[in-house]
């Protein structure tokens, strides 16, 4: 069995080369003082503690509520969509989940731009509406258009993990659960449900993942007010040049990821043990 | 009965949400046939975009690179992620977990954080920026995807199966391939199809990675947002086409296969040719990319340039240009400052002065450039670079408020900058999203320099712009100001004279106020760099823009003031009469040309500037 064990060796070298180091980097920006040379660094603790402060906080809780708001979204539109899916023959399903997938290779930019005229204004929706005599509305730049783009750029990523436990499931589960006399409610939150949450927790993690440290969708149908941590590390390495604190907010970022992280793997554990 | 009102409701739901990921594809493609620049309006069917499509090769270089970066990266990063996949279960726990966990960072890190780490990593190696390190970076971020899907397939598979396949006498690479391999193809193939993706729809990591003008179409269309262009959408349509024939045909061959009995050998002998022209293909585009034995390097702002300009300087100097763009002044700070070398930089005034200071740049040699002559005054012996020692004017202007004449009241226009606070256009104006622009509208409102460093002043601006953000519920954008106004869908902003006089032209309900408090007065001027190793090509470059006929075709296709005499008077007399944003009022002693900022009073202002915007 051990032969297959030096095969892991080229990704620990390339890892620690192209990821590791890098982050090393980061780490060093993040715990040092501004214009330092590599010669004389002097370590410090100020972009962290300059962190603490209501505005920064506040965009933290922003990026959450949002990052969570898409995130349930994209869960309770995409389960029913993958939920159909799997129920369909083989081919049909491998077609639909190619129809779900196309969409990702066309640009997120551009589909984020055609969000844009469809929606502004004077755009093509309210072009329509005007036809129909019904008064323009204003949706760009508002919570309605970022939550728009996020979850039609996201909900693929909920949709596809779930469908593969979806499909995975042993149909005699179900079969059983009806000879047994569950109605449907029952089928699904007692055999369905948690067969299917390994897929769920995925889907979660991904499009949760994606949302909080989205920063171009936001920035471009939300406008610039729609301050989120991902645009905040992106001004300070892009328009402030201050690599030191944008090093320093990325670690942060890092940690409470890694905290959700933690607590999804939790759940994931638990859920086995009840299994 | 029931069943048939049931799968009515999923197919219905189905649709629905097919329809919403379809619709921004469907009205990309829609206006790929638009006959106007419109993308709101359809005002007939033309295929000149796709025309012109054909004839950018810049858009033809980025498809290139985009298809084979994406292809490469994916065959490494399978290949890589699938053996580590199957690795890692036969590893020590310790080694695994620390793998896993390594792994995991980029999945989670924000794409930016990894961008700039990389960048500094390629940079401290002293790898040129370009092709290669675009691919590298692509690997390093498509192969954690592809073990991520691979591994939880390994995992699930019996421990002994190798073991049994080498006991009846495979070797561990037959085991590998003949046993492991296709039991855990699903994962394969998923993570391959993620990796793809990934790569081919990558914009930040490929925009700080990569250099000497090699883009992938993310970058492209990232600078084409100025003005957003319908070029790119006949791109996405044939993308999209192009993806649906492979589809078509991935999905057919597999049915003939069954019918027709290709067999192994062929399937491997098609394998090895895909291979092969990959090979070619690559090596080819290498030769050209490479021809031409003196190379000029300029870093411009996104479309901020007649293209065939360059083509032509090329032309007529034998030479080749490797063109490339930035989004901000800071952006090219960043980029030049990670030790990107070029010969050419075209930034902003307060930038000049900057890179000035800090060494960056040489002094030009003006007898070298022959056309001086028909230079403007007014463009000349500027504050930030006194005498011109390192800079020759490439556009010039104001900022100031751009309206709706059909909206706003003549009467107010008196209020000069204060009219962004008037409450008769709550929610209908635009400011300019950066920090800079905004503080500068405050502080001139306020009667203060727009340079100072004066605390209390700079504390009187931000509660300016904070009041104004409660008071007016502005909306900070950034250049989709530019689509906005054209179509008309706010009264006012906060506008350059340059992108002023292009919208006006396309919508002539618009005008330009320069307030009388004064404005900005800004230059953007060619500076020669400090390493640019082609001195005298890049003076020929300089005096190639400002010749008039070269200068005439500049300022008609970005619509910027041009600082030659002869072209500004001839756009101010044709293409331009009547639009006031193209001949710049710089006669108000308030105006002002930004500084050079010290990093701490740069500092204050983007602290406030973020609070603003995170209220």
């Amino acid at each position: 069995m051990k032969h297959f064990r030096h095969l892991i060796k080229p990704y620990l070298i390339w890892s620690v080369v192209i990821i590791v180091i890098p982050l090393i980097l980061t780490f060093l920006y993040a715990f040092t003082t501004p214009g330092n040379e590599v010669l004389t660094l002097s370590f410090t603790l100020e972009n962290f503690t300059r962190f603490a402060e209501a505005t920064y906080l506040h965009v933290i809780l922003k990026s959450f509520q949002l990052g969570i708001a898409a995130t349930l979204i994209c869960l309770v539109l995409g389960y029913p969509l993958a939920y159909i899916i799997s129920k369909q023959s083989e081919s049909i399903q491998s077609f639909l989940i190619l129809l779900v997938t196309i969409p990702m290779w066309i640009n997120m930019l551009l589909r984020t731009y055609a969000w844009m005229n469809l929606l502004s204004d004077n755009g093509i929706i309210n072009n329509l509406l005007s036809m129909l005599g019904i008064n323009p509305l204003t949706m760009m730049y508002t919570d309605f258009s970022v939550m728009i783009g996020l979850v039609c750029n996201f909900m693929p990523f909920m949709i596809i993990p779930i469908h593969t436990s979806l499909a995975k499931m042993d149909r005699s589960f179900i079969e059983a659960a009806n000879d047994l006399g569950a109605d449907p409610v029952q089928t699904f939150w007692k055999v369905i449900w948690p067969l299917s949450l390994p897929g769920v927790l995925n889907g979660v993690m991904m499009v949760f993942l994606l949302a909080l440290s989205s920063f171009v969708i936001p920035k471009l149908l939300g406008g610039g007010q729609y301050m989120l941590i991902g645009n905040l590390i992106e001004s300070q390495f892009i328009s402030v040049g201050d690599w030191n604190f944008g090093s320093a907010i990325s670690l942060i970022l890092a940690m409470l990821i890694l905290i959700f992280l933690r607590l999804m793997r939790r759940l994931d554990y638990l859920d086995r043990q009840d299994d | 009965m029931k069943k048939n009102k049931k799968s009515f409701f999923s197919r219905f739901y189905v649709a629905i949400c097919l329809v919403f990921f379809y619709l921004p594809i469907l009205v990309t493609m829609i206006f790929s046939f638009n006959s106007s620049k419109s993308l709101t309006r359809f005002s007939g069917f033309s295929l000149r975009w796709y025309q012109e499509l054909l004839h950018n090769t810049e858009i033809s270089k980025a498809v290139y690179v985009s298809v084979t970066v994406a292809i490469l990266a994916t065959i490494i990063s399978t290949v890589l992620g699938t053996v580590t996949a199957i690795g890692l279960t036969r590893s020590r726990k310790f080694l695994r977990e620390l793998l896993l966990e390594i792994n995991n960072i980029p999945i989670l890190n924000p794409d930016i954080v990894m961008a700039i780490g990389l960048m500094i990593l390629f940079s401290s190696m002293g790898l040129e920026k370009g092709y290669f390190t675009m691919l590298l970076a692509h690997i390093a971020f498509c192969t954690p995807y592809v073990i991520t899907s691979v591994y939880p397939k390994v995992r699930s598979l019996d421990p002994n199966l190798a073991n049994a396949a080498m006991d009846l006498g495979a070797t561990p690479f037959q085991a590998l391939t003949k046993v492991i391999v296709p039991m855990i193809k699903d994962g394969i193939f998923a993570g391959a199809l993620l990796a793809f993706t990934m790569s081919f729809d990558d914009f930040v990591i490929s925009y700080f990675v990569s250099g000497n003008g090699v883009k992938n179409i993310s970058i492209i269309v990232y600078n084409m947002t100025k003005r957003i262009n319908p070029t790119i959408n006949a791109l996405s349509t044939l993308v999209i086409v192009v993806i649906v024939v492979i589809l078509v045909i991935t999905n057919v061959i597999p049915r003939l296969r069954k019918r027709v009995g290709i067999n192994k050998t062929v399937r491997r002998t098609l394998t090895a040719i895909l291979c092969v022209v990959t090979v070619v293909f690559l090596y080819a585009w290498g030769n050209v990319a490479n021809q031409g034995s003196r190379t000029l390097k300029v870093y411009n702002a996104g479309e901020y340039i007649d293209l065939s300009l360059l083509e032509k300087f090329e032309e007529e100097t034998g030479c080749t240009v490797i063109y490339e763009t930035f989004e901000s002044n800071e952006m090219m700070y960043t980029k030049l400052s990670s030790g990107e070398v070029y010969d050419i930089l075209i930034p902003s005034d307060y930038m000049i002065e900057r890179l000035i200071k800090e060494e960056y740049l040489q002094p030009l040699d003006w007898d070298q450039i022959t056309h001086a002559d028909g230079l403007m005054e007014e463009v000349l012996d500027p504050t930030y670079d006194p005498g011109n020692r390192y800079s020759c004017p490439y556009f010039w202007g104001t900022v100031g408020i751009l309206y709706d004449t059909t909206v706003v009241d003549e009467k107010d226009l008196e209020q000069g900058w204060d009219l962004l606070k008037n409450e008769k256009y709550k929610g209908n104006l635009y400011m300019y999203d950066s920090e800079r622009d905004s503080f500068m509208v405050a502080l001139k409102a306020l009667g203060y320099s727009m340079n100072t460093t004066d605390m209390k002043e700079i504390r009187a601006a931000y509660d300016w712009l904070v009041e104004q953000r409660g008071s007016m519920e502005p909306i900070y954008a950034g250049d989709d100001v530019i689509d906005n106004m054209v179509s008309g869908n706010k009264a006012m902003a906060v506008v350059y004279s340059g992108d002023a006089s292009y919208i006006i032209s396309e919508n002539p309900d618009l005008d330009y106020l320069t307030p009388s408090q004064g404005t900005n007065v800004w230059y953007d001027a060619m500076v020669l760099t400090r390493d640019c190793s082609e001195v005298g090509l890049a003076h020929q470059f300089i005096d190639f823009m400002i010749r008039e006929d070269n200068a005439v075709a500049n300022t008609q296709e970005v619509g910027y003031s041009s600082p030659v005499k002869a072209a500004f008077d001839m756009m101010a007399a044709e293409d331009y009469e009547g639009i006031s944003s193209y001949v710049p009022d710089i006669s108000n002693p308030a105006d002002e040309t930004f500084a050079y900022q010290d990093p701490k009073i740069k500092q204050v202002y983007a602290e406030l500037w973020t609070k603003i915007k995170a209220e």
